[in-house]
């Protein structure tokens, strides 16, 4: 019964962001510039340098996992300025005054920001298909990139939310989104292999959770190889466990 | 604590809806939001919390509410502890927050479907009630507009409306008419009463307006500085203030007295002690002075008559009814207004806790 509720909030919390994304997808649209950049700009152009991408594939499609990844990391790092919105609002206060757990609050709202990601990761895949990119679109694997995004999405904003609770405002969000999301990109398998990374880099790139997402995403979508996608997973689930526990622990910071 | 009319037996009975006990939080280690106040509200009735901003009610409402924790003390909701069993106390609790707390990026209709089902609102219940809670705060028509669209006065019938989907036993509501018109006001108003008598649904309100307490509450606390200074009915509160309020304006220019009681004019009021026949003061504002009497009419020329006496100007000279801001004077020795304005005068807590202890 209670673990029936507890599921019941989360998925309302889901379907709460369904609908005003259905009301108004401006946003998401206006975040689906960056990536498309990415690809159509960054990837055709170094698509002509040959040895930037292991076993023998175009780099476009080498980063095309990649910019998927980044895309769906932008809309979660910056979750947390929902949050600060919807508590400097009476919102918050709102959803943890109803008899919903508040951990319930803290995993609806990721799963909510797992949706925005699914929304970026259609439009992704869309955006390669209409470039032409040669990935392995079988339905499978696509909803495997899709189901990986959400749970990307739930790890990273619950993350976010940890960070609200502890910043407090819109504007330090902003800041320490920016001085998060690239370095979390630049030192992962996203755009280049971490093969060619300097020997310090490749330390870090092998702690980032952004590579193992980076690297089931390219396993399902580039080469078919499913033999690290166990490790993949398990590093994923494990740390967005970690974090969302941390989140509901530390909400309450943010209403008192 | 005082107490009016009723000495109130601090036990919890059948009748209780909420029962705070020495219920105190503090901040950052000395500052006292809520310093051990008591208080009941009984099931049916509408309570409120009335005091200057910054005087500890929303804090005392976050903590009934299971938002905040406690320093110490007790709340019980229909008998159930606030920090043992939080999710239990916030199944009978509605709550609307002094910010509007609607979806603004969402419909009428969908912010209380959302909300029903986070109350865990029956799915066969839930259609009819949201379609009668729409009818009822006159929403229907525009139950697919996108709240943003709305006015203040319509956000917060709205969030009344998720009480009547979400049936709580409890309605709290924090500051509900700050930023609304004098007309969504009292329309407001009429939908809490309504509320209150339809569904028998008990309201917590606070607020800083006498008039709003006076015209929607059935008892009332006056709360100051995180304590209470009195409890009771408001037309007993004002009863308690001992009748009738005499506005006494003393003359700017008192040349025509005579030099000698000119500089003892005033302060000899406060220094021979202001005679008790004529009736108690209340308070000395610059020059104007409010005299507690049992009958204005009678007292009125007599206290002309003793001011003349006493060689001092008067300029001009009111009766008034009392309001619940002069029963906040009597109480909380400090104007309502002046309080609200965060003047943390040391002296006037000294003196209110003296009185209140």
């Amino acid at each position: 019964m209670s673990f029936q509720r507890f599921a019941s909030s989360v998925f309302t919390l889901a379907e709460m962001e369904a609908r005003k994304i259905r009301h108004d997808s401006t946003e998401l649209w206006m975040r689906a510039i960056q990536p498309a950049l990415w690809l159509a700009i960054f990837g055709e152009v170094l698509n002509t340098i040959r040895g930037l991408s292991p076993g023998g594939y175009q780099y476009i499609q080498f980063i095309a996992p990649g910019v998927l990844a980044q895309s769906v990391l932008f809309v979660a790092i910056f979750y947390g300025i929902l949050i600060v919105w919807e508590r400097d609002f009476g919102l918050l206060t709102k959803l943890l005054s109803t008899p919903s757990p508040r951990s319930a609050i803290v995993v609806g709202k990721a799963l909510a920001a797992g949706v925005r990601g699914v929304f970026q990761g259609v439009v992704i895949v869309a955006l390669a298909l209409i470039l032409g990119i040669n990935l392995r679109f079988d339905i499978l694997d696509v909803a495997g990139v899709l189901l990986i995004a959400v749970l990307f999405a739930m790890c990273f904003a619950s993350l976010s939310m940890i960070l609200a609770s502890l910043l407090k405002t819109r504007d330090r969000m902003m800041g320490i989104g920016q001085a998060i999301t690239m370095p979390l990109f630049f030192a992962s398998n996203a755009i280049y292999p971490i093969a060619l990374m300097p020997q310090w880099l490749q330390a870090i790139a092998i702690v980032n959770p952004l590579s193992y997402v980076v690297d089931a995403m390219r396993s399902m979508l580039l080469t078919g190889d499913y033999s690290t996608l166990p490790t993949d997973i398990l590093a994923l689930i494990v740390s967005t466990l970690i974090l969302v526990t941390l989140a509901s622990i530390s909400l309450k910071r943010l209403i008192e | 604590m005082t107490t009016i009319q009723e000495s109130i037996s601090l036990s919890e009975s059948e009748d209780t809806a909420i029962t705070v006990r020495d219920l105190t939080k503090v901040y950052g280690g000395s500052f006292r939001a809520v310093d051990g106040i008591n208080f009941d509200v009984r099931r049916g009735e509408v309570f409120g919390l009335l005091g200057p901003n910054g005087a500890g009610k929303t804090t005392t409402i976050k903590i009934i509410t299971t938002l905040i924790a406690p320093t110490s003390g007790e709340v019980k909701v229909f008998g159930i502890d606030v920090t043992s069993k939080p999710q239990e106390v916030r199944q009978s609790l509605g709550y609307v927050p002094q910010a509007i707390s609607v979806d603004g990026d969402l419909s009428a209709y969908e912010n209380l479907l959302i909300f029903s089902k986070l109350f865990y609102v029956s799915r066969e219940d839930r259609d009819s009630r949201i379609a009668s809670a729409l009818e009822y705060m006159g929403l229907a028509e525009r139950k697919d507009d996108l709240v943003k669209h709305y006015s203040g006065g319509m956000m917060r019938r709205l969030e009344i409306a998720q009480a009547l989907v979400n049936r709580p036993k409890v309605l709290i509501l924090d500051e509900p008419s700050i930023g609304l018109d004098p007309s969504s006001k009292k329309q407001m108003l009429d939908y809490i009463k309504r509320l209150n008598k339809d569904f028998k649904t008990t309201v917590l309100i606070t607020t800083h307006d006498m008039i709003e307490a006076d015209e929607l509450c059935d008892r009332l606390a006056i709360m100051d500085h995180g304590k209470i200074a009195v409890i009771g009915k408001p037309k007993d509160l004002k009863k308690s203030v001992g009748g009738e309020i005499i506005t006494v304006t003393l003359a700017r220019d008192q040349s025509e007295a005579p030099e000698s009681s000119k500089s003892s004019g005033i302060s000899s009021i406060f220094a021979s002690g202001f005679p008790k026949e004529l009736g108690t003061l209340v308070s000395i504002e610059n020059s104007t002075i409010k005299i507690l009497v049992e009958n204005g009419d009678r007292a009125i020329p007599r206290i002309i008559d003793y001011f003349e006496r006493n060689s001092i100007g008067v300029d001009a000279i009111s009766l008034s009814k009392p309001t619940l801001d002069d029963v906040f004077m009597k109480y909380a020795n400090v104007s309502l207004e002046s309080a609200g304005r965060a003047s943390d005068t040391r002296s006037v807590r000294r003196t209110f806790t003296r009185r209140s202890g």
